[in-house]
């Protein structure tokens, strides 16, 4: 018996399993004393609630949502909207973090200083600041409905949202997405037999033309073709507003500046101390072999730099799913608006809906470090 | 029944009369000790609604559901000063009762069945009756609800308005777009920054919150109600006792306001006046405080301190304050409006 007492294995198995059954006896009477006190205090407790009829107008809404849905179809329109956000916000994020952060290292004055002086101003206001600024100065910017800017007498401009016209019938547009699905998988598929002849020879294959040709060409024919074929439902204005379309909502708009510039603000040190980590030989080599300073950059400099970017960059794009949430500031029907501001309020179940947003941004936060893990794993086998 | 059940019985009534002979038995009211024990009520009150509840510019608070908060303090600590408040936005209002951090709330709140039944609180009266309506730009031209169609509308989630909107145009076959705000005071400045054609909220908040728009004058509040929104104090299920206190408040503001009694003529009515329900009411009768475990004076002060149900509204939402509202429905039944009265007797 003692003989295991002074094992180290066995005690540090000994302790794991009692902090574990210690952290699961927590939980069960966590759950029971707040389950117990609240059928005291006569509070509905249970995820029936669900069920119910929502009763609530939301302004943006991507499902099949109505008023008359069930609470749960709610749940989805905030997860969905939340989701539509993130994304949106992470690559528009990325993009100008990526040059901002390398316009910092020009060895132009002017345009490292305003690129300096842009990260210093967005790291050191509060995010709150710029939705708010953002949003009342979307509103401020935009005429109202009777003053409206109309594109082309279809598309209307003002401070209840950019109002499109929608077609009744997708089919056509249905096959022009696909059509534009398999253009992308063409221009991976010559992407990577582009990179294995350059290995192989040496020789460069003009990547960029195809990418233009079938990632922008390519989608502009098909949508045409399609936006020909299909009945409209153009927008007309009917009393206080355009009746009709798809209206995107200025809180959209607001938001997705908000994170957008913010996030780019640190997204562009990641960028810059990324760089920097790359030894100033490596640089020297890569010119040393007649690399322009573009390839060296994109083919030596960048591939390493990954390597120190991704995890900081991973953090950031939780943060952009966290701050997602700030959306609720400026009535953006997100998960925490919808959720815990309406339904919440609305049945009263605090301890469930609270439950389930909080189970549902770890699901997907835990997904998208799963993703940048990934990703993580596989620059650090390119790059040894 | 056996001997010795009918000699257990006796003993019992024997412990019972003794008891009843000495002093009068009270049930426990563990908020009513807590009170005494802090020295002053804690009260959930609207984050800012003039005419409601509002801090003024010397950081006092004011309004019709402050004053109820006064008139609570008033009869159980004997000074209407004594009052805590804990500003709730619409969705904090629940938690903040529920959990005890006050003790009652007294913050425009409309009496629903949901309400009641889930969230484990009782309504304890109504001290406003409110209708649902909306407020736009008198430019607009719109004059009552049916008119709003496409408009976008500001309102706060979570509050019986944003459901009772969506349901009235849904059912008329009305498109609106309905916007909707974690807290009144953003909805209201997302209104007047352009974002929406209308906000909506009960008639007397409309009025309350017509005083913080840039230019008051140029905003219409439509007369047309879509909704009954009777508005009173909450309190947490248990504790009857306390619960009674608070009814009994409120019944006694109203009752005060029947019988004639003023903060100017308290004084007065309590030594003078013949009528047997005044006496109750004013302690000089009856021991009615006492039965609450209050001290007999309890509606004395609150009247003396806040004044009755009709002072306490002129002064805070009708002629006398900047929102001018009618009695309208929050007139006593013998004078048109709605408000009736329980005895006390």
């Amino acid at each position: 018996m003692t003989r295991y007492f002074y094992d180290k294995r066995v005690r540090e198995i000994f302790w794991q399993v009692a902090l574990l059954a210690g952290l699961a006896a927590a939980i069960v009477l966590i759950v029971r004393n707040a389950s117990q006190n609240m059928l005291n205090a006569g509070m509905a407790t249970g995820f029936d609630f669900l069920w119910r009829t929502s009763g609530i107008n939301v302004p943006f809404v991507l499902t099949s949502y109505s008023p008359d849905s069930n609470i749960l179809a709610l749940l989805w329109v905030g997860v969905t909207n939340t989701l539509v956000i993130t994304l949106f916000s992470v690559i528009a994020a990325t993009l100008l973090g990526f040059v901002i952060g390398i316009a910092r290292l020009s060895a132009n004055k002017l345009l490292s200083g305003l690129a300096g002086a842009f990260i210093e101003f967005v790291r050191n206001v509060p995010l709150l600041f710029f939705v708010l600024f953002w949003y009342f100065g979307v509103i401020a910017a935009l005429p109202g409905p009777r003053q409206s800017i109309s594109l082309f007498s279809v598309a209307f401009l003002n401070n209840r949202g950019l109002i499109v016209p929608v077609a009744t019938d997708g089919w056509a547009f249905r096959i022009a997405a696909l059509i534009v699905v398999l253009a992308l998988v063409a221009q991976l598929v010559i992407a990577v037999w582009a990179k294995r002849r350059r290995d192989a020879t040496g020789a460069i294959f003009p990547v960029w033309a195809t990418g233009l040709a079938l990632l922008v060409a390519v989608p502009i024919i098909a949508f045409s073709i399609a936006a020909a074929l299909s009945a409209w439902d153009v927008p007309a204005l009917r009393g206080f507003n355009y009746r009709g379309g798809f209206v995107l909502v200025p809180e959209f708009v607001a938001l997705f500046a908000a994170l957008t510039t913010y996030t780019a603000g640190f997204i562009a040190e990641i960028v810059r101390g990324g760089i920097q980590s790359v030894v100033k030989g490596q640089w020297e080599a890569a010119y040393a072999l007649g690399l322009r300073p573009n390839r060296a950059l994109n083919l030596v400099v960048i591939p390493q730099a990954m390597r120190v970017m991704i995890p900081p960059l991973t953090s950031q794009y939780l943060n952009v799913l966290k701050n997602s949430s700030f959306g609720a500031a400026i009535a953006f029907p997100e998960l925490v608006s919808v959720f815990v501001g309406s339904a919440l309020t609305n049945t009263g179940q605090a301890i469930e809906i609270i439950a389930i947003t909080l189970a549902i941004y770890l699901v997907i936060g835990l997904a998208v470090s799963g993703f940048m893990n990934w990703y993580n794993a596989k620059t650090k086998l390119v790059t040894r | 029944m056996t001997h010795l059940a009918r000699g257990a019985l006796g003993a019992a009534l024997l412990a019972f009369g003794a008891d009843a002979a000495g002093a009068q038995q009270l049930a426990p009211s563990p908020t009513l000790d807590a009170i005494r024990a802090r020295g002053h009520v804690e009260c959930g009150v609207h984050l800012g609604l003039p005419g409601f509840s509002f801090a003024n510019d010397r950081g006092e608070w004011t309004g019709l559901d402050v004053d109820f908060c006064r008139a609570i303090a008033a009869a159980v600590l004997g000074d209407a000063n004594k009052v805590r408040y804990t500003p709730t936005s619409v969705q904090q209002r629940w938690p903040v009762l529920q959990s005890g951090q006050v003790d009652l709330l007294s913050r425009n709140t409309t009496i629903t069945f949901s309400r009641n039944v889930t969230l484990g609180v009782n309504f304890q009266g109504i001290n406003f009756y409110e209708g649902q309506s909306f407020i736009v730009r008198t430019s607009s031209g719109a004059k009552k609800p049916a008119d709003l169609e496409n408009a976008s509308i500001c309102v706060a989630a979570g509050s019986t308005e944003e459901r009772t909107a969506a349901d009235f145009f849904r059912e008329r076959n009305i498109k609106v777009t309905i916007i909707n705000f974690q807290k009144n005071d953003d909805a209201i400045a997302a209104y007047d920054a352009g974002r929406c054609d209308s906000y909506t909220a009960g008639l007397g908040a409309l009025a309350g919150q017509r005083i913080k728009l840039k230019t008051p004058a140029e905003h219409l509040i439509m007369t047309e109600t879509i909704s009954n929104d009777p508005q009173g104090p909450v309190t947490r299920w248990g504790d009857e006792r306390w619960q009674a206190v608070v009814r009994w408040v409120l019944n006694g503001m109203i009752a005060a306001e029947y019988l004639g009694v003023t903060s100017k003529n308290v004084d007065d009515m309590r030594a003078n006046s013949k009528s047997a329900e005044i006496r109750r009411l004013l302690g000089a009768d009856g021991g009615f405080g006492a039965m609450l475990g209050l001290s007999n004076d309890w509606m004395f002060n609150a009247i003396k301190q806040v004044g009755n149900y009709g002072e306490s509204y002129e002064r805070t939402v009708g002629k006398g304050s900047p929102l001018g509202l009618e009695r309208g429905q929050n007139q006593l039944w013998t004078r048109g409006g709605i408000l009736f009265t329980s005895p006390f007797q």
